[in-house]
């Protein structure tokens, strides 16, 4: 039997509609971390909280989302050269990401280590998140290999398109999951 | 279908709900009440029966009598007749359901939690702590009596329960004053019981405390009998416990 | 080398798929459970405590099994730029493979479940033994409690993905008329996903069992034996089977309904299943993040709902039930949208206001995301609260009416055609009926403080739930086995099996009102002696039901073996999936079909709701 193909269906089309729908499901994971750090911890939070890394790695972590998305404009243009070179800043943007939220946590495992009410919900949404990040990260890493290898091109990037707009919704998740833990 | 079909069901409905609503205005299927709060809540239990009876009736008589007068015998040689839908009849049965749930909402439903809400009073607080799988109880100016087995209360007493939870989660659960609130770790709920007449376990099972939150092993058994008595019986009981 | 040519051989094996997943399964296991417990022991934690090991083990095992059984083969090859296998096998043996055939899929859904519905089944008839006297009959109060618990959560499994796994997936595309899912190989990894599910609930047994009941509250789930943490384990995985399938079939109706075939030409099936997959996809996360803080708390020494951390217990039912009351709705519209696609085919006459039926279920929808605090009634909730969840639940009652309007209004004056799957149908409308006027005393605080957690609540969600979404599950499954099978069943003893389970239903289950108004809590091995008659009376209902189910058995057994042929179209219904032949082909149709009127127009001369291209009308 063949791959069934929906004749007369725009497939991109389709296949979009289903990121968007996994997009708004994992909205909701989060979510629910989320409204557990308000519903136990209220506006509380420790005073040992490294706010200058916090700034630090968001930083990192958006120009990380403009360089995937540089990338996906680059592929659509068929310039692969670029595509790649902005693929790859995206990877060690993010990695550097991780790398800052490693820091973090040395620090809160010695501040408030998670039989600490507030250690429980800060390793738990920035656990969540980054678990998400390494996620999106080994996509990107997957796109750079197969895009150095010669796949994509102007006509043909779903995988491009899809896998920067996921790591754009992890940085989007970042930029809410930061002022709850560390400025609100 | 014609209109005599409408008459006749509608004939069969009036009757079915004359039948129905004598039978639950009447049937005493309620366990002991012990307060006028039960008896209240038993009433509001009634109420809803008595409005549900018509709706109940009305759907069945649609349905059996459908049953027996539209069925064929074997497949239906023909179609039955292309109504797609009756102005009259959907905003009718949309008023009648909307009516209803307004009803019944109001009424018990927020009238309900009004009494519920001026039932608070108290002329005395009983702390109570659920554990794995008992009940303990502080009265005022006492210390606390645990693992309790019997418990007394006062007759004509208005009585609050600070109930918390020293492990899982319980729930205190008093059957002859339909009066129930979950024990949890960390919050102390309270509720409000109202005592009357004197009355006993042995008398009736459902003057227990209950706990009705499932809470592992024990939880069928973590149950206390009750026994409501004269205030001066109560303060003897409860002097005897703190020499005991 | 030998062991690439052993398991190469494998693939002609009927077993074989499932042979590959075990044994990479294993291999995952072993690699997830052995860097667990490095991890731990660099971090100076007693490195094989069972807990983490399992945990950590369970996800490289559960992706292990997923590669194994046939993610490798057709799609993650593609990622890496190496061809796919798309060969599957015929006959039998199809139902063994990573099949994309959604057909195919959902008959795996539909004898997965049942076998489960059988399982826990059992259980209950052995909980009906404990009940049949006040005292101990068979069980200690543990036992009883992981009888009960297994029990509750295998049968809530059934309910959630009996109807949308099976008919959802068997139905649905044909309906629509499409080749397939949107999604095929999604589709494919959504069941065997569900498939190690229960595997792990019967692996709990192993662990020492759990006795915290589906619901799990902690801190009881925190703290109990670790048959908890394949519980919780199983959950998710069902959770994500779930959000895989939902998101799916939104996008497989939204996108690939045949030409012609508008939103407001929807059979009513394919509405229920579409609404309740909006509902799948976005609020199953909650349930997932539910059982995840529990593991966290109770695997990772995180404090979510240690109260004496700072934690609140009643967080977890918050997000437990902002999840849960959604899939009570999961559980019973689709048998109640199949009762009313059944009603209509076999009343031959237009589903009755099908717009308004239709915004029922989605109001239904709407308003189930605002209604989970009912479940909390007697939590310690602020009146504020009580208020407000009073009225939102109150209001639910309007919109189900409109499906009963539906019912009613298709019955009423129509040619009623008393088939099995039609009396299954009616019956359905007969048990919610119950099921939702009994909902009002509980959706009520003042009435609901006496009844929360009793076996009034018991009878309340099987009227509901066994009542509506699994009578509709078996209308489904006399509706459409010709269908499926290409076969016919024996019409009497589909009958003697419906009014067999009608009567033992209702004999089980009517008792337990009067027991929980009575004083009879839930969830007990024992209780005052005082209420043995008529738990004698639901005992007895309970077996006389139990042992209906071998007529359905054999009736559905020796049918498909040997029953007589069955015509492309044996009900003269309407929709698409009648207009090809029993069983469908591979790709459904034989050529492109064309919706162009209203799949209910019965009793309108020359009515037609499609056509196939290059084929003469058929059916009416």
């Amino acid at each position: 039997m063949a791959a069934i193909t929906h004749t007369g269906h725009d497939s991109r089309a389709i296949n979009s509609m289903g990121l968007w729908l996994f997009i708004a499901s994992e909205f909701a994971l989060f979510s629910a971390f989320i409204f557990a750090r308000y519903y136990l911890t209220g506006r509380d939070q420790p005073e040992e909280l490294n706010i200058g890394l916090g700034y630090a790695i968001t930083v990192v972590l958006l120009s990380s989302s403009v360089c995937a998305y540089l990338a996906e404009q680059a592929i659509a243009r068929g310039d692969r050269r670029r595509f790649l070179r902005f693929t790859l800043a995206a990877i060690v943007l993010g990695t550097l990401f991780l790398v800052g939220v490693g820091l973090e946590w040395r620090e809160a495992a010695h501040s408030f280590p998670p039989p600490d009410l507030y250690g429980t919900v800060f390793f738990s949404l920035t656990g969540l998140h980054a678990s998400h990040m390494v996620t999106g990260l080994l996509a990107l890493l997957f796109i750079w290999v197969q895009g150095r290898r010669g796949r994509f091109d102007a006509e043909a990037h779903w995988g491009v398109t899809g896998v920067v707009r996921y790591w754009h919704f992890v940085d989007l998740v970042w930029l809410i999951v930061f002022p709850t833990l560390y400025l609100v | 279908m014609k209109p005599r079909d409408a008459y006749a069901a509608f004939v069969i409905w009036v009757v079915l709900t004359a039948l129905g609503e004598a039978f639950v205005l009447r049937a005493n299927i309620y366990p002991l009440a012990g307060n006028e709060f039960a008896r209240d809540v038993d009433d509001a239990f009634r109420l809803l029966m008595a409005l549900a009876v018509p709706v109940f009736t009305f759907v069945v008589t649609v349905l059996v009598y459908s049953l027996l007068r539209f069925r064929r015998n074997g497949e239906p040689a023909e179609d039955g007749p292309p109504i797609h839908s009756h102005r009259g009849a959907v905003w009718g049965w949309f008023a009648v359901t909307s009516g209803l749930t307004l009803l019944v909402m109001v009424h018990p439903g927020f009238t309900g939690l009004l009494e519920l809400r001026e039932s608070r009073h108290q002329e005395m607080v009983v702390a109570v702590q659920a554990a794995q799988w008992s009940w303990n109880f502080t009265f005022p100016g006492r210390s606390e009596l645990e693992k309790v087995k019997d418990l007394k209360l006062p007759t004509d007493t208005k009585i609050r329960f600070d109930v918390t939870s020293r492990d899982v989660v319980h729930s205190f659960w008093l059957p002859m004053y339909r009066m129930k609130i979950d024990a949890v770790p960390g919050r102390v709920n309270s509720v409000y019981v109202a005592t009357e007449e004197a009355v006993s376990y042995g008398e009736n099972v459902n003057v227990r405390v209950q706990c009705a939150e499932l809470c592992g092993t024990g939880h069928p058994r973590m149950q206390v009998r009750v026994e409501v008595v004269e205030r001066p019986e109560f303060d003897a009981w409860l002097a005897e416990q703190e020499a005991g | 080398m030998a062991a690439t040519a052993l398991i190469a051989r494998t693939r002609d094996w009927a077993f074989g798929p499932i042979l590959r997943g075990l044994l990479t399964g294993l291999v995952g296991f072993s690699l997830g459970a052995g860097f667990t417990a490095g991890v731990r022991a660099l971090a100076g934690a007693d490195a094989i405590a069972f807990g983490p090991v399992i945990f950590g083990g369970y996800w490289f095992g559960l992706a292990g099994w997923l590669l194994g059984v046939g993610v490798w083969r057709t799609w993650a090859r593609e990622w890496l730029g190496m061809p796919v296998d798309w060969t599957m096998r015929n006959g039998w043996q199809r139902y063994f493979d990573f099949t994309t055939d959604h057909k195919v899929i959902g008959v795996q859904y539909l004898v997965t479940f049942l076998g489960m519905f059988f399982l826990a089944g059992l259980l209950a008839m052995l909980m009906r033994i404990e009940h049949l006297t006040g005292g101990q009959v068979l069980f200690s109060p543990s036992q009883y409690n992981y009888v009960m618990s297994l029990h509750g959560i295998t049968m809530i499994f059934v309910a959630v993905a009996a109807v949308i796994g099976g008919f959802g997936n068997y139905a649905v595309p044909i309906m629509i008329g499409a080749a397939d899912m949107a999604y095929p190989r999604l589709n494919a990894l959504s069941y065997w996903l569900a498939a190690p599910v229960p595997v792990l609930l019967l692996a709990t047994f192993f662990a020492g069992g759990f006795d915290a009941g589906w619901t799990s509250y902690p801190p009881l789930a925190v703290e109990n034996r670790d048959g908890q943490i394949l519980f919780n384990l199983a959950f998710i995985t069902l959770g994500l089977s779930s959000i895989a399938g939902s998101i799916n079939f939104i996008v497989t109706v939204t996108k690939l309904r045949a030409r012609g075939l508008s939103f407001g030409r929807l059979p009513i099936f394919v509405w229920g299943v579409f609404a309740m997959s909006l509902l799948g996809f976005f609020f199953t996360q909650y349930v997932a993040a539910a059982m995840m803080m529990t593991l966290l708390d109770r695997l990772f020494g995180m404090v979510f709902f240690d109260a004496a951390g700072g934690g609140d217990p009643l967080l977890y039912q918050h997000i437990f039930w902002f999840y849960s009351h959604p899939a009570v709705y999961i559980m019973g519209i689709p048998g109640l949208a199949l009762a009313l696609e059944v009603i209509t085919h076999f009343s031959r006459k237009p589903l009755f206001a099908y717009r308004w039926v239709v915004g029922g279920i989605l109001a239904i929808t709407a308003l189930s995301a605002v209604v989970w605090a009912h479940h909390m009634f007697t939590a310690g909730l602020s009146d504020i609260e009580l208020f407000f969840f009073v009225t939102t639940t109150e209001l639910i009652s309007i919109p189900t009416g409109l499906i009963f309007l539906g019912a009613l209004g298709t019955i009423w004056g129509g040619r009623l055609w008393l088939r099995t799957p039609m009396l299954f149908a009616l019956a359905v409308i007969f048990n919610f009926l119950i099921g939702g006027l009994t909902g009002i005393f509980l959706a009520d605080v003042f009435t609901d403080i006496h009844l929360q957690d009793t076996f009034f609540v018991v009878a309340h969600f099987h009227y509901t739930i066994v009542g509506a979404g699994i009578f509709g599950l078996f209308a489904g499954i006399y509706y459409w086995f010709p269908k499926i099978t290409g076969r016919s069943y024996s019409e009497f003893w589909a009958k003697l099996h419906f009014w067999w389970m009608f009567l033992g239903f209702n004999m089980t289950f009517l008792p337990m009102f009067w027991l929980g108004l009575n004083g009879m809590n839930r969830r007990v091995a024992s209780y005052p002696s005082d209420l043995e008659a008529l738990n004698v009376v639901a005992s007895l209902g309970g077996f006389f039901l139990g042992a209906g189910f071998l007529v359905f058995l054999a009736n559905i057994v020796v049918s498909w073996v040997r029953g007589p042929a069955a015509s492309a179209n044996p009900w003269r219904a309407r929709t698409l999936e009648w207009h090809t032949s029993s069983p469908p082909p591979v790709e459904n149709f034989e050529s492109e079909p064309e919706v162009v009127g209203h799949p209910y127009d019965y009793g309108t001369p020359g009515a037609v709701h499609a056509m196939l291209a290059g084929a003469e009308e058929e059916g009416g």
